[in-house]
């Protein structure tokens, strides 16, 4: 692997990072609401929520592209402010959130759904707010499911092109992720540099798999 | 489907918004098709070397980088794979009509395998018994391979060669099954067989009669740098990037006569 | 202590919570066949569970009154809530369990109170213990002790016996005898067995279906 190639791992890597680290707060809330709140409208967003993951990532891509470029509503918005997303590497970390985002909310969602509801509410019987009943009680319980949701997230950000390929471009160097650089080099025919690529993707992709699973299986007692 | 997506959005932006950085004056973003890549490396560095101006290139199938740019990605120069993308943006407005110019054009060409014993004198050829299978792109979709059906209607051939068709995405996958062997034969571009070293060229199409394959080059309308991108236009007419191109196996084509370089 | 229900109507799928009653200080005892509403009765008490007509008034206190939209949240009625299957916080050992009502509520146990609920339910050699290898009359002493640290103004007991031997039984009672009478706490009990709310309950109420039956 050249030098190149490896920032193109490590550059995949903390833009999957950061992802995953941007949606874990709104994922936790939408996964609790989901969970353990009944309220209008909630398989209409449970719907909306699992949409990126049935639907092609290059339309999500497009439909993020619409919304964020500079002929979009919040790209209009963010250009008048100096902020440029589209063909940055903000573009990747969005990209690479949105698509993650279902996965993320549906693995909380149950992680949060086997938390026993009766200790939650012995919890509030003893005087816990709900905020505090989330941190002390249902967020420990529930953190074995919250870590191997976040590892799927990080895996399966690692290896979304579709989105990323529309919003954020294929700029060697700047946005070029591992999924992107293993597309190139096969389009370009330079098949022993996309096998080095898919190698170390493959191996990145492992690890966290690998993690997520020896975390899922030892659930706690409760 | 704003509700879901706003939520990770926002929380991103608040997260990024102090660390943003706004657009610098010595750098250039340039689309271009996927198969301009190498060559366009090269040139890129000796651009780079000469005006001191970085360019960004965003590389990707040429319908791809049309549509980011009808959506207002930030780019100064769009080089295409396809004139008809081309001609949707420059209806729009979006690229400027009197800095569009054929660039490149290149040539079909008949691979085999390296190891195949199959010679070609002409495309007749292709209809012969030991050619079973012939790859190329989707004679309906794909440029290549909608170059390769329209060059063999023309000779009379397609109705013999039609069934012999094997229609692949895109020119590098007919390129690999003819590396693999899955195919007798494949038609591609010139420059992608000079790039691979499993194949080798059997017969080359003569540009003179071969179909126009034209790569146009346009600056964008708006673009955060018209500077930088008149100078890169005017470079690549440059002998050195002309050397490139040729080294690429890229035709170039020559400057038409009632169309003056913009500055 | 006074606790008035008044004509409270809590919906439950197959049937509805029905029922008016008054009750007053020491042990009161429920009766009752399964899933004639005992539970859920104890759950409205304690404000996991909300009537959709009725009102619960304690000590002079409305805690629920659809009719004037007050509902006082579980975490402000100060009910010591011990559920049938104890649930015990499986993270946090047996001290800190004891000390949960401090922690959620963000103060600090209070010494003196922790000492006294050691020495009446013999707990002080369990407190480094993880909740999940207590045997059954340790977890239901450690969630009585859970709930008394929290200062209740009424206990409420679901089955508190139900995972005990006939030994262990009799000692429980013990315990909660000397609860009620110590800390001068009433009592809500669930029980199936006439034979355990004989023992210790002054009044005992029967339920059937949701109502109280005479």
């Amino acid at each position: 692997m050249t030098t190149d190639d490896l920032k193109t791992l490590w550059f995949s890597a903390w833009a999957a990072g950061l992802a995953t680290f941007v949606i874990l707060p709104p994922a936790l809330a939408l996964a609790w609401l989901l969970a353990r709140r009944e309220w209008p409208g909630k398989s209409l967003v449970e719907t909306l929520t699992a949409l990126p993951l049935v639907l092609p990532p290059v339309a999500t891509g497009l439909i993020l592209l619409k919304l964020l470029g500079r002929r979009g509503p919040f790209g209009d918005w963010l250009a008048a402010q100096g902020i440029e997303i589209v063909f940055t590497w903000k573009a990747v970390v969005i990209a690479l959130a949105v698509m993650s985002f279902p996965l993320l909310v549906r693995s909380l969602r149950t992680a949060i759904g086997e938390v026993p509801r009766r200790l939650e509410q012995v919890a509030m019987t003893l005087g816990a707010r709900p905020l505090r009943v989330f941190w002390s009680i249902t967020l420990p319980l529930a953190r074995r499911g919250v870590v191997a949701g976040c590892i799927l997230a990080f895996a399966r950000a690692i290896g979304e092109f579709g989105a990323t390929m529309i919003l954020a471009g294929y700029i060697p160097g700047e946005t070029g992720t591992l999924s992107l650089e293993i597309y190139q080099a096969i389009q370009m025919g330079e098949d022993t540099r996309a096998m080095e690529l898919i190698g170390a993707a493959a191996l990145l992709a492992f690890a966290a798999l690998w993690v997520s699973e020896l975390l899922g299986k030892n659930r706690p007692a409760a | 489907m704003k509700a879901f997506l706003l939520s990770p959005i926002s929380a991103t932006l608040a997260a990024l918004i102090t660390l943003t950085g706004a657009v610098r004056a010595d750098e250039l973003r340039v689309s271009a098709a996927a198969s301009l890549a190498d060559v366009l490396k090269e040139v890129n560095a000796a651009f780079a070397k000469e005006s001191g101006t970085k360019v960004r290139l965003n590389l990707g199938a040429s319908s791809l980088l049309a549509r980011q740019i009808g959506e207002g990605a930030p780019v100064d120069v769009f080089f295409s794979a396809d004139e008809a993308k081309m001609d949707g943006l420059e209806k729009k407005g979006l690229i400027d009509a009197a800095t569009r110019k054929p660039k490149l054009s290149n040539t079909l060409v008949v691979v085999v395998p390296s190891d195949s014993t199959l010679t070609f004198s002409t495309l007749t050829d292709l209809t012969l018994p030991g050619v079973r299978k012939i790859a190329t792109g989707d004679p309906k979709s794909v440029p290549v391979g909608v170059y390769a059906r329209e060059h063999l209607e023309k000779l009379g051939l397609w109705a013999a060669v039609q069934p012999k068709i094997v229609s692949m995405e895109n020119v590098r996958a007919a390129l690999a099954a003819v590396e693999s062997g899955n195919a007798e034969a494949g038609i591609v571009y010139k420059t992608d067989a000079t790039a691979s070293p499993k194949v080798k060229i059997a017969l080359e199409v003569p540009a003179a009669d071969g179909p126009r394959i034209v790569y146009p080059v346009a600056r964008v309308t708006g673009a955060a740098h018209p500077g930088s991108a008149a100078a890169y236009l005017m470079f690549l007419d440059s002998s050195a990037a002309h050397q490139s191109f040729v080294k690429f196996g890229f035709v170039v084509l020559p400057e038409p006569a009632d169309k003056t370089r913009n500055p | 202590m006074k606790l008035e229900l008044t004509a409270i109507h809590v919906p439950l799928g197959a049937f509805a919570l029905r029922l008016s009653a008054v009750l007053g200080s020491g042990i009161t005892g429920i009766s009752g066949p399964s899933g004639s509403g005992k539970t859920s009765l104890l759950e409205t008490i304690a404000g996991l569970r909300h009537p959709e007509a009725g009102r619960i008034v304690l000590n002079g206190t409305v805690l629920a009154d659809p009719a004037q939209r007050i509902r006082v949240p579980a975490w402000q009625r100060n009910m010591g809530y011990v559920p049938q299957d104890q649930a015990l916080f499986p993270h946090w050992d047996v001290r800190r369990n004891l000390e949960s009502s401090a922690l959620l509520a963000g103060t600090r146990p209070d010494p003196v109170l922790f000492a006294r609920i050691l020495t009446l339910l013999e707990l002080a050699p369990l407190l480094t213990r993880t909740t999940a290898l207590l045997s059954g009359g340790e977890k239901a002493r450690v969630a009585l002790g859970r709930a008394l640290m929290s200062r209740p103004q009424l206990l409420l007991l679901d089955e508190p016996m139900a995972h005990l031997d006939d030994r262990l039984r009799d000692r429980a009672l013990d315990y909660l005898r000397t609860a009620a009478s110590e800390m001068q706490l009433p009592m809500l009990m669930v029980s199936h067995s006439s034979r355990e709310l004989g023992a210790i309950c002054g009044n005992v109420l029967r339920m059937e279906r949701g109502g109280l039956v005479p």
